[in-house]
């Protein structure tokens, strides 16, 4: 039989990669390489530090997230649903752990593990983690949601964001709203729980923002788009370098590297939260286009995997990724241009950092799982 | 297993799909605008951080003399600068810069440990100071050039020429009214810095070279303002005057060959510069001085004839005013020439109420009295003229005689220049040119020139004023070899409104060779302490100034006699030399009346 190939392999998994995800995912983490590259070498050279020193580790992060995007590719997503409850409760410890004083403090925020030079950000990984829950949680429930069953979903979320909050990563939980309310809507839950939510969510933020449960400066960050010509040193500043820099691009950019406000540093974060001003500001409007086009890629075959998933489960994983891509890619592009609050979202594939980088590669290894898998 | 029951998770997929293509076309509308339409207002913004316009500023152009020769000049100096960011030990740095600046310790700390990235610890300094500094090797402490005005020359003509501020602009003189030619286009180094106001080696760096100034060529003539500046000190320091004004100019152009304005210095120290160019923004009563007009007029309107004789006594009545000569003298019967040779007060008086106040009037602004000169120099004074309705009783007394009334030395002069040009009034001329930086001159024009009285008038004028050298009361004038025309004066000088003080202005004007003048002269001294005669005290320093100049510019003495178209003035002495003195008549084509000689007149005193 060796050499021949046999029409009963035609469902074999690996004939059904989705080879355009892949060429997308790469072509983002590529020029996310090279944005941080142009966002850092000035920086780390003035330093006497080697120019390359970011890119190298966003390299390994890169190599590392493609490693685990195939062995989770690999384990059938059957399968994975079995450790759910497992992956829930190492999550809830391990975001419980990084607020105790295992965790270390960075900018204000417990939001990580120092492990030797290495920073472990729990909470992007719970990202991934919720993902699968409430897919799981969602998916036993024949596409229907009672009140209850959204209220179910709604207290498994609670628990780690409750734990985020006191990192406090607002950002995050932003993410999980969004991941929630996408699965919750294509899991059955009725439009008027929907509705409801929706409602809640923009009382509550209006709440949160009112009855001073932020501080002061978290306040002021997040409502800094609306009033932009404000404080330009203070709160606005960032908002300011930001659009100022994506501006400088006009139409071609100013070329790859030749970027000023990105070479003299002026917008702060640019490497993590704001390495999309360097594509603004080097490539242009027509750059920016290209790169929110690999999203569009993404973000498309994602959705279409999730129509062609063969459960349910499958359905809501890709649904799951496919908010947390969207969200991420909408609040991050849209803070840097002054139409979303700033929050500390990184834009996925592109954004400088380890934990963040790996689970968006978790992420699309979940989507060629189940797209592989629609026929087995 | 009703599937109609269970919502379609496909449907629902598109809602979902619906909400992220609003999401993404928000995105995409936002980018369109910030990178499209308000692209450039943003790019501007950003721009304007990151640059820093450092201003180089422009080499101020040089003024030069009527050859080239540089009378102010720019030369580069060193700043001392600080960024104070970059000083670690503001007091130790202050405590070493202290004495080699010479600048305040506690001062020097305040500046080195301030805020910003640039502070000036010491402007233009002088080289070795410069080369300390450096020695010093402090962090934090550089220097850049700034030009300096330098004067080649010291003080000279300091009050004609001004004076520039620290940042090399025009303040006074000629500095300030010519700040636009002179102050050139400044440049601009573009700097690019990061957040932290540090240069970026990467950063464009945009240098527009800054244009230096345009020259300033004067009709001043270097040599000559010296030698009149040598002359004028050397006269009030003798006299002690408070001070004193010179002006040499050569007749026929207008142009201003030389300009000095000295006060007496201050403890036994040499005459210094005045602060202002007073022959230009100052007025003095001119005394006798102004008989010129009075005498010219007179002669123009043909109420007095050259050979008219009056009966002058020593002093009359005008109004309630009581005039008299300034010795007195038996009443005889004078000659026009023996009144003006004597600077008869009485006689003068006489011819002007012949003439009467309107004529006056109308002759002392043609000469260009009460009217600005032309030169627009900054605080240039027109003099005071009455108009004749609001003239008093006695004017008719004082106006003739240069009381009254008063002017700028070089409304004076320019009077003295109309006769010595055979009646034409030319416009002073101080700046010759302006001399680009490829070096094309680009002249200032004068005024138009204009007669005020006929080519004969001024040669019976010119007659006259060279019996006041020969025997009059300005023979301190003469100069051996040439006729020397020229008035003395001596005015009582109004302190408060009073002149009983016992001050006095003394003048003479005049010029010369007075058969073709090349050279004219007006030399004030400000409250003579000795003598007080204009005849005395300021003749000499005329004569000095006019024998340097003749050779200066190689002046020989005419070939052609002076038109005597006025009779001798007549005293023992000059009976007796009169005709040694004077040449054979030689009548000029427009001056067809040929001389006549007179009997002689009494002999007067003359002071």
């Amino acid at each position: 039989m060796a050499g021949l190939r046999v029409p009963r392999n035609a469902a074999a998994p690996w004939r059904h990669l989705d080879f355009s995800l892949i060429a997308a995912t790469v072509a983002l983490a590529s020029l996310g390489i090279v944005m941080i590259y142009s966002a850092t070498n000035h920086k780390l050279e003035q330093s006497g530090i080697d120019p390359y020193f970011y890119v190298k580790k966003q390299a390994t992060w890169i190599a590392l997230g493609a490693v685990l995007m195939a062995v989770v590719a690999t384990i059938d997503y059957r399968r994975l649903r079995e450790f759910a409850p497992v992956l829930y409760g190492g999550a809830v410890l391990v975001l419980a752990a990084v607020i105790s004083p295992v965790g270390s403090n960075a900018k204000g925020a417990q939001a990580w593990f120092q492990l030797g030079p290495f920073k472990f950000e729990p909470s992007e990984w719970a990202k991934v983690v919720l993902i699968l829950c409430v897919a799981s949680y969602g998916a036993s429930h024949r596409g229907e949601l009672s009140g209850r069953q959204v209220l179910g979903v709604l207290v498994l979320a609670a628990v780690p964001m409750a734990l985020i909050e006191l990192q406090p990563d607002l950002g995050t939980n932003l993410v999980f709203m969004a991941i929630l309310m996408a699965v919750l809507l294509v899991a059955g839950a009725r439009p008027r729980h929907i509705a409801t939510l929706t409602v809640l969510g923009i009382v509550g933020s209006v709440a949160v923002l009112q009855l001073g449960v932020l501080k002061q400066y978290q306040v002021d960050r997040l409502t800094a788009f609306l009033h932009p010509t404000g404080d330009v040193r203070g709160s606005t500043y960032n908002l300011h370098q930001s659009v100022n820099a994506i501006a400088a691009g006009s139409l071609t950019g100013k070329g790859l590297f030749k970027g000023t406000q990105t070479n003299l540093g002026f917008v702060p974060e640019q490497h993590t939260d704001f390495i999309f001003t360097v594509v603004g500001e080097e490539l242009g409007f027509a750059g920016a286009i290209t790169l929110l086009a690999l999203f569009a890629i993404v973000v498309w075959r994602t959705w279409r995997t999730a129509g062609l998933a063969r459960d349910l489960f499958g359905t809501l994983l890709c649904v799951g990724v496919l908010a947390m891509f969207v969200f991420q890619v909408f609040e991050n592009v849209g803070m840097t241009m002054g139409i979303m609050p700033i929050t500390g979202i990184p834009l996925p594939f592109m954004s400088y950092g380890g934990s963040a980088t790996i689970a968006c590669f978790v992420g699309v290894g979940l989507v060629l799982n189940v797209h592989m898998r629609r026929f087995a | 297993m009703s599937r109609s029951t269970v919502p379609d998770p496909r449907r629902r997929l598109v809602a979902l799909l619906v909400v992220m293509g609003l999401a993404f076309a928000a995105v995409l509308a936002r980018l369109t605008v910030v990178q499209g339409t308000a692209s450039s207002g943003y790019a501007a913004l950003g721009q304007s951080q990151r640059e820093r316009k450092i201003v180089l500023p422009a080499r101020r152009g040089s003024i030069l003399d009527r050859n080239g020769v540089e009378l102010a000049m720019t030369v580069q100096q060193k700043t001392v600068w600080a960024n104070p960011r970059l000083v670690r030990d503001p007091a130790g740095e202050a405590a070493a810069l202290a004495p080699v600046l010479n600048v305040d310790v506690n001062d020097l700390r305040d500046r080195l440990s301030g805020n910003g990235a640039f502070a000036y610890l010491a402007r233009k300094v002088t080289d070795d100071v410069a080369a300390k500094v450096a020695a010093l090797n402090l962090p934090g402490v550089a220097f850049i050039d700034e030009p300096k005005r330098f004067d080649p020359a010291g003080p000279l003509g300091l009050s004609l020429l001004g004076a520039v501020g620290l940042d090399n602009q025009g303040l006074s003189g000629l500095e300030l009214q010519y700040e636009k030619q002179l102050v050139g286009r400044p440049g601009a180094l573009v700097v690019e810095r990061d957040p932290h106001g540090t240069e970026i080696a990467s950063g464009i760096r945009q240098e527009r070279p800054s244009a230096p100034g345009d020259n300033l060529m004067l009709t001043i003539d270097r040599s000559m303002q010296y030698e009149t500046e040598r002359a004028l000190s050397g006269e009030i320091e003798a006299a002690k005057a408070k001070g004193g004004i010179a002006i040499v100019m050569d007749p026929r152009t207008g142009e201003v060959l030389a300009m000095a304005n000295l006060v007496a210095g201050v403890n036994g120290q040499p005459p210094q510069p005045a602060p202002s160019n007073l022959a230009v923004t100052n007025v003095y009563e001119p005394g006798s001085v102004n008989k010129l007009i009075t005498v010219s007029a007179a002669l123009e309107e043909g109420v007095i004839k050259p050979d008219d004789k009056l009966i002058v006594p020593d002093q009359m009545m005008v109004a309630n005013h009581r005039f008299s000569d300034h010795d007195p003298h038996p009443t005889g019967e004078w000659s026009i020439t023996d009144i003006v040779a004597n600077s008869s007060n009485i006689g003068t008086i006489m011819i002007g109420q012949k003439l009467g106040k309107d004529r006056l009037d109308k002759y002392l602004r043609a000469y260009g009295l009460g009217a600005h000169s032309g030169l627009g120099f900054p605080g240039e004074s027109a003099g005071l003229l009455l108009d004749p309705k609001d003239w008093s009783g006695t004017s008719i007394g004082t106006v003739p005689i240069g009381q009254g009334l008063a002017v700028t030395a070089l409304q004076m002069l320019e009077a003295y220049n109309t006769v010595a040009n055979g009646g034409t009034f030319v416009p002073a001329r101080l700046v010759q040119s302006v001399v680009d930086a490829s070096g094309v001159r680009h002249p200032i024009s004068s005024g138009p020139s204009r007669r005020v009285i006929s080519t004969r008038t001024a040669q019976q004028m010119t007659a006259m004023l060279s019996e006041v050298v020969r025997v009059g009361t300005g023979t301190s004038a003469r100069i051996d070899g040439y006729t020397v025309a020229g008035k003395t004066g001596t005015a009582k000088k109004p302190v408060n409104g009073s002149y009983n003080n016992g001050l006095y202005e003394a003048s003479f004007a005049g010029f010369v060779p007075a058969e073709a003048p090349r050279l004219s002269s007006i030399v004030i001294i400000d409250e003579p302490g000795t003598a007080i005669y204009g005849g005395t005290v300021a003749a000499p320093v005329f004569a000095d100034v006019a024998r340097y100049g003749l050779r200066r510019f190689q002046i020989p003495p005419p070939p052609v006699a002076l038109n005597v178209a006025v009779p001798p003035a007549s005293t023992d002495a000059i009976k007796a030399d009169a005709g040694a003195d004077l040449p054979p008549v030689t009548p000029a084509p427009d001056a067809p009346a040929p001389a006549t000689t007179l009997p002689a007149a009494t002999p007067t005193t003359k002071p």
